[in-house]
């Protein structure tokens, strides 16, 4: 059976290359003005293309948001594997692991996340963002601590996962580095010891 | 018996003159600020309202507003010491004397009540705060309360911890009982107010050590 040549529609391709370029110029002016949005003249500029070309492949600045949410929640995904031999380590091993991934996330997606929180306004697409933003973090928690939850009813399961939730939020990290003046290694320790004592332990492993 | 001597006769107190037109200009200002607290707190998606909003809101004109405050800034700040001193106000230190499980219960009760009335404006705060030093400060300062709270309500637990581990709880318990922690307890997970209580409690529970048997509570 011969293979047909795939034809590539240069016009298509370079559309999608100039929507990647004006991501990648909205994340980059994000993290510089974070809390404020870009303006479209900003973003323009920085992308090197006009505004009639932003608002040729995106209908607003919002579409443009959404997009370059969804940019980013790939990268984190990418950039933030499961470690620590997933559920499989042992529990220091774990949580340590844990610990250090959901960190380097925080630190490096914290402005844009400041400027999503801030801008989401009454915008369905964000808020369904953030939702499932935090849920992944909670399905990598459930991942990571499988066999501690696994001892728990359903009920305190969940109520452990939220707590969770909050003890390793973005703006928790923040505020240990800016608020606390906690170093890295510093600022890990704390989330490493509270999410220690917020698991249960199986009484064959060490504490 | 002793019998007590009035010793001589007091001296006459001072008048107190009350100057009417600035009582009256105080009273504008504080109506001002409530107008400003009104507007964050009905409008969440609106943070930042303007002079002319909250000048129709309390009634004045928008000159009236600036002739009191210069900038917005310093109408925010007004809002954020007067949202630190209701938040003090209505949330009195209780039971520091109580057993632990009693401690909790009113530790997390009393600052979910300060969550559930201050988000709005925290969040309208939080808006703005890189503009505005003295906004911070005001926000550091609700952050050190809290912090402060927790320790007085939890000195028996915390005092069986090594000074580093200590402060590594404070800023754990800060993180789990943050104002925005408690607003996503009620929005995204849509608990009750004795539900979100409830979490809270089981958590604080699960993370504080055990005093030894007779310690102090306080």
């Amino acid at each position: 059976m011969s293979l047909r040549p795939v034809k590539i529609d240069g016009r298509r391709l370079r559309s999608e290359r100039t929507k990647q370029l004006i991501i990648e110029a909205y994340l980059a002016l994000a993290q510089e003005l974070s809390p404020r949005v870009p303006t479209a003249a900003e973003i323009a500029e920085r992308a090197g293309y006009s505004v009639r070309s932003i608002f040729e492949r995106f209908p607003d600045i919002r579409a443009l948001q959404v997009a370059v949410v969804d940019y980013s929640f790939a990268q984190i995904s990418a950039l933030a594997p499961p470690r620590g031999g997933g559920a499989d380590g042992d529990r220091k091993t774990r949580i340590e692991a844990h610990v250090l991934t959901r960190g380097q996330t925080c630190d490096r997606w914290l402005r844009l996340w400041r400027s999503l929180i801030v801008n989401q306004g009454d915008s369905p697409e964000l808020r369904e963002r953030i939702r499932l933003s935090r849920d992944r973090v909670t399905a990598r928690m459930e991942l990571m601590f499988a066999p501690e939850l696994a001892m728990m009813q359903p009920e305190e399961r969940r109520q452990v996962l939220i707590a969770l939730e909050a003890l390793t939020d973005v703006e928790s990290r923040a505020r240990m580095r800016e608020f606390f003046g906690l170093s890295v290694d510093e600022a890990c320790l704390v989330w490493t010891q509270g999410i220690d004592r917020l698991l249960p332990k199986n009484s064959g492993e060490a504490p | 018996m002793s019998t007590i001597h009035d010793p001589a006769p007091r001296p006459t107190a001072p008048i107190i003159k009350i100057d009417g037109r600035r009582l009256r200009s105080e009273r504008t200002k504080q109506l001002i600020v409530e107008a400003y607290l009104a507007l964050v707190r009905e409008n969440p998606a609106t943070p930042a309202p303007t002079a002319a909003d909250i000048a129709a809101r309390a009634g004045y004109s928008v000159r009236s507003v600036f002739e009191r405050f210069p900038h917005l800034h310093t109408l925010r700040v007004a809002a954020a010491d007067y949202g630190l001193a209701h938040a003090a106000a209505l949330a009195p230190a209780r039971d520091i004397d109580g057993d632990r499980s009693t401690r909790i219960r009113s530790h997390v009760e009393t600052r979910a009540g300060t969550c559930e009335r201050g988000v709005a404006l925290w969040r309208a705060l939080l808006f703005t705060v890189d503009e505005n030093d003295a906004l911070k400060v005001r926000m550091k300062v609700a952050r050190e309360r809290t912090i402060e709270r927790m320790e007085l309500m939890y000195r028996p637990e915390l005092s069986v911890l090594p000074a580093t581990e200590r402060r590594n709880l404070l800023i754990a318990f800060e993180a789990m009982t943050d104002i925005e922690s408690w607003a996503r307890l009620r929005d995204m997970y849509g608990l009750s107010f004795a539900e979100g209580c409830a979490l809270w409690i089981a958590a604080v529970n699960r993370m504080l050590p055990h005093a030894p048997e007779g310690a102090p509570a306080s």
